[in-house]
C-alpha cells in the first residue's frame, strides 16, 4: 500500500471541495432557518432576532471562513433547529445508521452471492428463473415500497416482526431486508454473469477432466474468479446504502444519520446538514480505500501494477 | 444433521423474540403516535412541539371546552386571582401544595423567573406572548435585567401588570407556550434543560421517562402531581409515518388514531365502517381556513378581481367531497366557537360563478388571467386535493390557475417575503381570543408581509392592532365584528374557507377520550381514560 499516503490527502482535498460545494448550495437553495422554526407564529422581530443569534446576518466569506476554522480544529458548531453540538448529533445518530447497514450488508451479500451462484450453476432451470426474477424485482423496486410491504406482510398479516424500531434488534430486521434489497439484487445479477464466463472458462474443463466433482470445481476453481468483480460493486453499495438510508430509516423510524440528515434539510439546519454530509462524504471516501485494499489482498496481480 | 436444521432453529428464535416485544403489561399504559419526532421539549425554544409542555408542565390556567362548543377558563395553578379597576394589573395567589416532580415546591418567584426567561433567551420563540407585559419591551432591547412589571410579594402571591388591558390575558396564560417552570430545576439543568428527559422537570401529572430522538417519547405518571390521578399511567409514543399509523392502529398497537394525518378517502372507506364508526371521536378545530390573494401581484390588486375569486370558489362542493362534509362553511375571520364569531357576518358569501365573469369583466379581465396557487408539499392530501379543485373552479370563470408545489422551507421563506400570489392558509387558535387570529393576518405592516397579503388600507391595520386593547368587552367585540365585514366584505381581502372536524379513532382499551380544546393534534394524557 505505498498509494496509502496519496489517497489520504485525495481524501482531504476532496474533503474540503465538499465543504464548499455544500455550503455554497444551501445558500443558493431558498429557505430560512429561522421561519422554519418559528413556523407559522412568525413576526418580523423575531426571525431578525433568531438570524443574529444563529450568526446569519453575517457576510457569506465571514460565515464560511468561520465554520472551516472550526472543521479544522474539529469543531462542526451547533444545530439552529436541535440546539447541540453537531458532532455529538452524529456521534448520537450513526451506532443506528452503522447497525442497520452492516445487518443490510449482510443480508444482501449473503441473499446476492448464494442466488447468484445457484442462478449460474443452474442456468435456465427453475432455480434460476426464480432468483433471476426475483433480483430483477430487487433492483427495479423503490426502497420504501419493499419497506411498505414488508410492514404489511410480516407485522400486519404475520405479525412476526414489529413495525418500526424499537431498540431491540429484532425490529432492525425489516429495515436491513428494505435496504439491502436492491443491493441484494444487483450482486445477484453481476454473481450470475461473472459466474457464468468463469464456468465457460477452459480451466473449469481443464478441473472436470482432472475428475474434480463439478460443485466442487465451481466452488474451489470459478467462484474464487468470479468474485472479484462482485467485491469491488459491492464497496461501491456502501454509498448506495448510506442514501437508502435517508428514506429507510424514516420508514422505520430509526434515529440515524439519515433521519439526521433528512430532517436538517427539511429545516434549513446548515451546520447539522453540513456535518451530516462531510461525514457521509468521509465514510465513503474511506470505504474506497478499504476496497481497494481488499481487493489487492485477494487479487495479486493489482499488486504487481 | 444440527447443521441440516440451523435454519428452523433460527427461525424459531426470531420468533420468540418477536413475542417478547409485546408480552410487556399493556394495562394502564396507552400506545400513540407522532408523525414527526418534537425538537425540543422546552416551549420557550419552539412554537410546534407542545406534547411535552402539555404533559409535563402546568399553566396558571386551563381551557376547557364546554357541551355547546363554547370554552371557559378554569384555574389551574393559580387559586385565585384580581383584576384592578384599571384593567391593567392582575393579582394572583398560587395554589397551596404544588410541587415539582422533584419535590421541590412552587414559588411565585418561578413564575417571576420563567416569563423573564422568555425575553432573555436570545433564541426564544415565545416573546411575543409576553410582550405586553409591563417593561418586556425594555428586556428584549437589553435596557433592563428584570421584568418590571411582575412583583412577587411572598412565596404564594404576585401581581402583573400590563401595557394595556387585554381582556384575553388568562386566555392566553393557559397555552402551553406558558408553562411554569422551576427557577432552581432549570438553572441546574443548564443546557440540559429541554433536552435531557431526568433534567426537564415539571409539575404536570406526567414525567418524562425517555426520550430517543427520532423514535420517540415515554411518559410516566408523576405521583406528587397536585391534581387527580389519571387514568392512564403510561405513555409510549412512537414516531410513524402515517401509513405505519394506520397498520398499527388496525392491528391494535395504537390507541389513539389522529385521521388528520390520512387520506380522508382512506378515513372514509376503512373507520366509517360499522366496525369502528363507533369509536370515532370528533372536535371541532377551532380554526379558520382561507385562501389568501396578494395585493402586490397583479391583477389581485384590484378589489372587483378579489370578489370575483370569492365567488368563484364552490366551497361546499369542496367541503362535502374533499372533507367528507366533516366542517361547517364560515363566512368570516373568527371561526364558529371563536370569541368574536358573529352572526351579522355569516351567510354573505354565495358561490356565483356567472357573476364571478362579469366581475372579472367589469374589471377589464374578461379574458381571464394567469395565476399561480402556491402549495407547500407537507400539506396534508386534503387540502392538496382542495387546491386542485379551486384551481379547476376559477378557469372555469376564465382565470388560468396554476399550481406550483414548494418544499416547506422555500415555501415559509417565498410567504415571508411577501411574494406569495395565492395559497391556502390556515389559522389555529393558540388561545380563544379574536386578537389571536386577526392580529396574526392584519395586525401590523409585517404581518400583512409575512402573510403575503400586501393588505393595504392602513387605517384599519391600526384598528386591529388597537382592538386588543379596548376596554369594554362589548365595545371590543362590536369592533371586531366591524373589522371583519370591512376586511371580508368590502376588501374581500381574502376567501374564507370553513372550519373542519378533527376526527380520532380510539382503540377499544379506551372508555373515554377528549381531545384539545382547539382540536390540535397534541393531547392531554390525562383526557383519556382506560376501560
Amino acid at each position: 500500500m505505498k498509494e496509502l499516503p496519496k489517497r489520504l490527502l485525495g481524501i482531504i482535498i476532496v474533503m474540503i471541495l465538499v465543504i464548499a460545494l455544500i455550503f455554497v448550495m444551501l445558500r443558493i437553495i431558498p429557505g430560512d432557518p429561522a421561519s422554519v422554526l418559528l413556523n407559522e407564529h412568525v413576526s418580523q422581530a423575531n426571525i431578525d432576532r433568531l438570524t443574529k443569534s444563529m450568526g446569519l446576518d453575517k457576510s457569506l466569506p465571514e460565515q464560511f471562513f468561520g465554520y472551516l476554522g472550526g472543521v479544522l480544529r474539529g469543531d462542526l458548531g451547533q444545530s439552529y433547529y436541535m440546539q447541540q453540538p453537531v458532532s455529538s448529533l452524529i456521534l448520537q445518530a450513526f451506532p443506528y445508521t452503522i447497525r442497520l447497514t452492516l445487518l443490510s450488508i449482510v443480508f444482501a451479500w449473503t441473499m446476492g452471492i448464494v442466488s447468484g451462484i445457484f442462478s449460474a450453476m443452474y442456468n435456465d432451470h427453475f432455480p434460476d428463473y426464480l432468483f433471476r426474477g426475483t433480483a430483477l424485482l430487487g433492483i427495479s423496486v423503490p426502497v420504501f415500497m419493499v419497506a411498505l410491504f414488508l410492514q404489511y406482510l410480516f407485522y400486519y398479516r404475520l405479525s412476526l416482526l414489529p413495525l418500526v424500531y424499537d431498540g431491540s434488534i429484532v425490529s432492525m430486521i425489516l429495515p436491513a431486508i428494505a435496504l439491502g434489497w436492491n443491493s441484494a439484487g444487483s450482486v445477484a445479477r453481476l454473481m450470475r454473469s461473472s459466474l457464468m464466463d468463469e464456468l465457460d472458462a477452459n480451466y473449469m474443463d481443464t478441473a472436470r477432466a482432472k475428475g474434480l466433482i463439478y460443485k466442487k470445481a465451481v466452488i474451489f476453481h470459478a467462484f474464487k474468479n468470479a468474485i472479484l468483480p462482485v467485491i469491488t460493486m459491492m464497496a461501491l453499495q456502501l454509498a448506495e446504502m448510506l442514501s437508502g438510508a435517508v428514506i429507510t430509516e424514516s420508514v422505520f423510524s430509526i434515529p440515524g444519520l439519515g433521519k439526521l440528515a433528512l430532517t436538517a434539510l427539511q429545516t434549513r439546519d446548515m451546520p447539522l446538514l453540513q456535518g451530516t454530509v462531510l461525514f457521509t462524504a468521509f465514510l465513503i471516501a474511506v470505504g474506497g480505500i478499504l476496497a481497494d485494499f481488499i481487493n489487492t489482498l485477494l487479487n495479486p496481480r493489482l499488486r504487481l501494477g | 444433521m444440527i447443521r441440516k436444521y440451523m435454519w428452523m432453529l433460527i427461525l424459531i428464535a426470531v420468533l420468540a423474540l418477536s413475542g417478547c416485544g409485546k408480552s410487556g403489561s399493556k394495562n394502564d399504559t396507552v400506545h400513540l403516535a407522532l408523525s414527526a419526532d418534537i425538537v425540543t421539549m422546552d416551549s420557550h425554544k419552539t412554537t410546534n412541539d407542545y406534547i411535552v409542555p402539555m404533559n409535563v408542565f402546568d399553566t396558571l390556567f386551563s381551557l376547557k371546552k364546554n357541551d355547546d362548543g363554547s370554552t371557559r377558563i378554569d384555574n389551574s395553578l393559580v387559586e385565585k386571582y384580581e383584576l384592578s379597576d384599571d384593567a391593567l394589573t392582575y393579582h394572583f395567589t398560587l395554589r397551596d401544595g404544588v410541587v415539582f416532580s422533584d419535590g421541590t415546591p412552587l414559588t411565585a418567584q418561578d413564575v417571576k423567573f420563567t416569563f423573564e426567561r422568555i425575553l432573555k433567551l436570545p433564541d426564544s420563540a415565545q416573546t411575543d406572548c409576553v410582550i405586553i407585559i409591563d417593561g418586556a419591551q425594555d428586556m428584549l432591547d437589553g435596557k433592563a435585567d428584570s421584568l418590571r412589571g411582575i412583583t412577587v410579594e411572598d412565596d404564594k402571591n404576585f401581581s402583573i401588570t400590563l401595557t394595556a388591558p387585554f381582556s384575553g390575558f388568562t386566555s392566553l396564560l393557559a397555552t402551553p407556550a406558558m408553562v411554569i417552570y422551576s427557577e432552581k430545576n432549570v438553572t441546574e439543568a443548564g443546557d440540559d434543560f429541554g433536552m435531557v428527559p431526568g433534567k426537564t422537570i415539571g409539575s404536570g401529572p406526567y414525567i418524562i421517562k425517555e426520550w430517543t430522538r427520532g423514535s420517540g417519547l415515554v411518559f410516566e405518571y408523576n405521583p406528587r402531581y397536585w391534581g387527580p390521578e389519571p387514568s392512564v399511567k403510561k405513555v409510549d409514543m412512537k414516531v410513524m409515518e402515517p401509513q405505519a399509523m394506520d397498520l398499527a392502529f388496525q392491528k391494535g398497537d395504537l390507541d389513539i388514531l389522529d385521521c388528520l394525518f390520512l387520506d380522508s378517502a382512506i378515513v372514509n372507506s376503512t373507520y366509517k365502517t360499522d366496525t369502528y364508526k363507533d369509536r370515532i371521536v370528533s372536535v371541532d378545530r377551532l380554526g379558520q381556513n382561507f385562501i389568501l390573494m396578494n395585493e402586490n401581484i397583479e391583477p389581485l390588486g384590484n378589489v372587483q378581481v378579489r370578489k370575483a375569486i370569492q365567488q368563484a370558489i364552490n366551497r361546499e362542493s369542496i367541503l362535502n367531497s374533499i372533507f367528507a362534509g366533516d366542517g361547517k362553511l364560515e363566512d368570516g375571520i373568527f371561526p364558529t366557537g371563536c370569541v368574536g364569531y358573529s352572526k351579522n357576518n355569516q351567510g354573505w358569501l354565495k358561490y356565483d360563478p356567472d357573476n364571478a365573469k362579469k366581475l372579472l369583466a367589469d374589471a377589464g379581465y374578461a379574458d381571464g388571467f394567469d395565476l399561480e396557487i402556491c402549495l407547500d408539499s407537507t400539506a396534508n392530501d386534503s387540502i392538496k386535493n382542495a387546491v386542485q379543485v379551486i384551481s379547476e373552479n376559477l378557469k372555469a370563470v376564465g382565470i388560468n390557475a396554476s399550481i406550483r408545489s414548494i418544499d416547506h422551507a422555500s415555501y415559509l421563506d417565498l410567504r415571508n417575503s411577501g411574494e406569495m400570489p395565492c395559497f391556502w392558509a390556515f389559522w389555529l387558535l393558540d388561545y380563544n381570543d379574536p386578537d389571536n387570529i386577526i392580529y396574526t393576518f392584519f395586525g401590523s405592516k409585517d404581518n400583512v408581509k409575512l402573510r403575503s397579503l400586501n393588505y393595504s388600507d392602513d387605517s384599519v391595520i391600526q384598528r386591529v392592532a388597537a382592538a386588543k386593547t379596548i376596554g369594554k368587552e362589548a365595545d371590543r367585540l362590536a369592533e371586531y365584528e366591524a373589522l371583519e365585514k370591512k376586511i371580508l366584505q368590502d376588501d374581500a381581502a381574502c376567501v374564507p374557507m370553513f372550519s373542519t372536524k378533527h376526527l380520532f379513532v380510539i382503540s377499544d382499551r379506551v372508555e373515554t377520550f377528549i381531545p384539545h380544546w382547539a382540536g390540535w393534534s397534541d393531547i392531554y394524557f390525562d383526557q383519556i381514560t382506560l376501560k
